[in-house]
């Protein structure tokens, strides 16, 4: 067993009398992207400050790379916050190199790898350019940038795909394979099922400051199994969630997916759907990702 | 702390503050502004008009000729009577005449003399233009001088000498352990002033620039992703030094525009200094420049980092403006006591006031300007005011860690002070 590139343990962390963290238990293994998940304020954002060492915690303890002090292994990683921002005033190369000179390169290796990184991600022309004048995905663009270039052992990227069209979007996903490719362990924090089903082999699922779900993704829907139809259709009479042996019907518009009581048998059902609606495909399927996010958080919600 | 961090972050800052528009614009025109007024001052001080045309009106005190014909002796501004007349009451109407003679340009102004109880007459002067104390100290000098005369009339007095006696100078010498200088009230204010605005504009451009940058890293979030390279204190020394270098970096292209003006132009200085009495030298000595060093360091770190804490505790811009005030007050309260200090620079409570470390810099600078102050006074005053500045610079760090993440709300003055007792 390798050690994990983080390990949470029993992590408290309150503000103001409101717990953000309570009692979170996480672990990170090193050269994997791990999704951080959780709806808003559950306590995502805290988890990573206070792993990096930007917070300390209440109680519990924190393991960064093997280290109990994150500041002490601070070279070793880097940090995509999601509310985004640079010197507006700083010009693009400049700005790298200094953000790469506090991760403790020597003055000529950041500016080598500066304009190393510009290049990369289409703005080596714009090198002299201030900031704001930039787009703001050409900006978080510089920031991931930013976050990888002193190449450090873990990353974290906060929400680092919203707002970016799909030609950035693609390029970014390109980058943080490629880090995952040269061994660097990716915390992908998002709202973006779509793209932890394409990216991350781990999650964290963070409700209320606790770890509600986690483990490997194959591992949790295999748990789950083949559980759910999938449902294309032109249209029909049918009110599919009256099927019986049908716990829950999420009508996504052109996929209706269906959700199978435990002990209900699946061709039954397929067979019901038939008689319904005029079906143009259909198929026995794993829980998405977002369904059983879906699933566990209505479940873990404190009934009033 | 790792000193190669705090190098990064004090050269980015140092940076930012030299290259900004505000610096070198005030770099450039605070030295232009201070020339022209050390050169205006002497100027303005002279009646705008060289020749003047007035009347001198008598009331009844029989004094007219004489003060007309010694208002024609003034060398400067040039006197013209226009004509010397009595007339029986002085009340409103029969002054219309003259007042006409004003509108219309034919005079500048008359002297009405009127008889008066205790005094040998009560005098007026009315012009269009009444301000100038050169000209009125010499009116008056002119009808002092013509009482004076009627009254010695007869007694064999020369009323010549008598007049000389009265143009009497007063010079002021101060004396101290070092020697004698010359000047007095007017110099020790001008150069207090001078020395106080380089400070208060140099806090003020540098100080405000980074308190701005520190709410930008707060506000955009930028502060996270360099906190989680370098630590509260790292960041924040590092912004101190930046804006310390940048300040000196100030005050030294002002020294040697300073240096460069005198060489230059020193006849132009000599001109001016000749006619205001005003010896510079007396101004721009040594010992001087030297307590004005270590005062303007010193001053300047402590004022930096009250500029750095009121930052750290704004989550915008616009609270940073409502709060600047908080570190502006005190160097506004030190420059009315150094003010006050230069007429009285040797009370108790002058010499109190200028070991309180937020006021030192400009109000021990005034004392040691006017009356050098014992040397172990000097120097407390220096100790006490650079352990002020690190003791400020160690709470500000513990508030850094605190206030830095924090937004949407600002902490309380409770919670910082348990922040900082912690």
């Amino acid at each position: 067993m390798t050690t994990p590139a983080l390990l949470c343990r029993q992590l408290t962390k309150t503000f103001d009398g409101t717990r953000a963290l309570d009692g979170l238990e996480l672990s990170v293994e090193p050269g994997t992207i791990f999704g951080l998940l959780g709806p808003n304020g559950s306590g995502k954002t805290t988890t990573i400050r206070t792993s990096l060492g930007i917070y300390k915690p209440d109680g519990g303890s924190v393991q960064l790379l093997g280290s109990s002090d994150p500041l002490a292994v601070r070279r070793q990683t880097g940090y995509l916050p999601e509310e985004r921002g640079l010197y507006a005033r700083m010009k693009l190369h400049e700005q790298l190199a200094f953000l790469a000179s506090i991760r403790g390169l020597s003055t000529a290796e950041s500016a080598r790898r500066a304009s190393a990184w510009l290049d990369r991600v289409g703005l080596g022309a714009r090198a002299e350019s201030l900031t704001r004048e930039l787009s703001k995905g050409n900006q978080q663009k510089v920031q991931f940038a930013a976050a990888v270039i002193h190449d450090p052992e873990l990353v974290v990227l906060d929400e680092p795909f919203s707002g970016l069209d799909p030609i950035n979007s693609r390029l970014l996903k390109d980058l943080v394979l490629e880090q995952r490719t040269k061994g660097t362990t990716v915390i992908l924090s998002t709202h973006r099922m779509e793209e932890v089903e394409a990216l991350c082999e781990s999650i964290c699922l963070v409700y209320h400051g606790r770890a509600i779900l986690s483990g490997r993704l194959r591992d949790i829907k295999a748990k789950y199994g083949r559980n759910t139809i999938a449902v294309e259709h032109g249209g029909g009479p049918g009110m599919l969630n009256q099927i019986r042996g049908v716990q829950a019907c999420d009508d996504g518009g052109r996929e209706v997916r269906l959700r199978l009581e435990p002990d209900s048998d699946p061709r039954t059902v397929m067979r019901a759907v038939l008689d319904r609606v005029d079906v143009s495909s259909m198929r026995l399927d794993e829980p998405r990702i977002e369904d059983i996010y879906l699933e566990t958080v209505s479940a873990a919600e404190p009934r009033p | 702390m790792s000193a190669s961090l705090v190098f990064k972050i004090a050269r980015r800052e140092y940076l930012a503050r030299v290259k900004s528009r505000a610096f070198v614009l005030m770099t450039v025109f605070v030295p232009a502004f201070l020339g022209m007024y050390l050169l205006a001052v002497p100027l303005l001080g002279r009646p705008s008009r060289t020749d003047l045309r007035l009347a001198v009106v008598d009331g009844g005190t029989g004094l007219g000729a004489a003060v007309g014909e010694r208002l024609r002796a003034i060398e400067h501004p040039r006197i013209t009577i226009a004509e010397t007349s009595s007339i029986e009451a002085v009340d409103a109407a029969s002054r219309a005449r003259f007042n006409a003679s004003i509108r219309d340009r034919t005079l500048d102004g008359y002297l009405l003399l009127e008889p008066a109880d205790a005094t040998p007459a009560r005098v007026r002067y009315f012009a269009r233009e009444g301000g100038n104390p050169a000209l009125l100290r010499e009116l008056r000098l002119a009808v002092q001088s013509a009482a004076i005369g009627r009254l010695l009339a007869g007694t064999g007095v020369d009323s010549g000498a008598v007049r000389q006696a009265q143009q009497l100078d007063l010079g002021v010498v101060a004396v101290s352990d070092r020697g004698e200088r010359a000047g007095g009230f007017g110099i020790a204010l001008a150069s207090t002033m001078s020395l106080a605005m380089l400070l208060y504009i140099a806090v003020l451009i540098n100080g405000q620039g980074m308190a701005t940058a520190i709410v930008e890293e707060k506000s955009s979030r930028l502060i996270e992703v360099i906190l989680g390279a370098v630590t509260a204190s790292e960041f924040m020394a590092g912004k101190i030094i930046g804006v310390v270098g940048s300040g000196l970096t100030q005050l030294a292209i002002w020294m040697l525009v300073a240096i460069v003006a005198l060489v230059q132009a020193a006849p132009a200085l000599a001109m001016s200094t000749a006619v205001s009495g005003f010896d510079l030298s007396s101004v721009l000595n040594a010992r001087l420049l030297f307590y004005f060093g270590v005062f303007f360091s010193l001053g300047y770190v402590l004022y930096s980092v009250l500029f750095a804490v009121v930052a750290v505790t704004c989550t915008s811009t616009e609270e940073l403006g409502q709060s600047m005030m908080a570190a502006i007050l005190p160097m506004v309260v030190a420059l009315m006591v150094a003010i006050s200090v230069i007429s009285n620079p040797a009370t108790t409570a002058t010499r109190v006031l200028s070991l309180i470390p937020l006021l030192t810099p400009l109000v021990m600078m005034a004392r040691v300007n006017i009356l050098m102050p014992p040397l172990w006074e000097v120097w407390l005053g220096i100790a006490l005011l650079a352990a002020a500045s690190a003791a400020s610079a160690w709470v500000a760090a513990k508030i850094f860690r605190y206030a830095l993440l924090m937004t949407g709300k600002r902490p309380t003055l409770p919670e910082l002070i348990r922040v900082v007792k912690a």
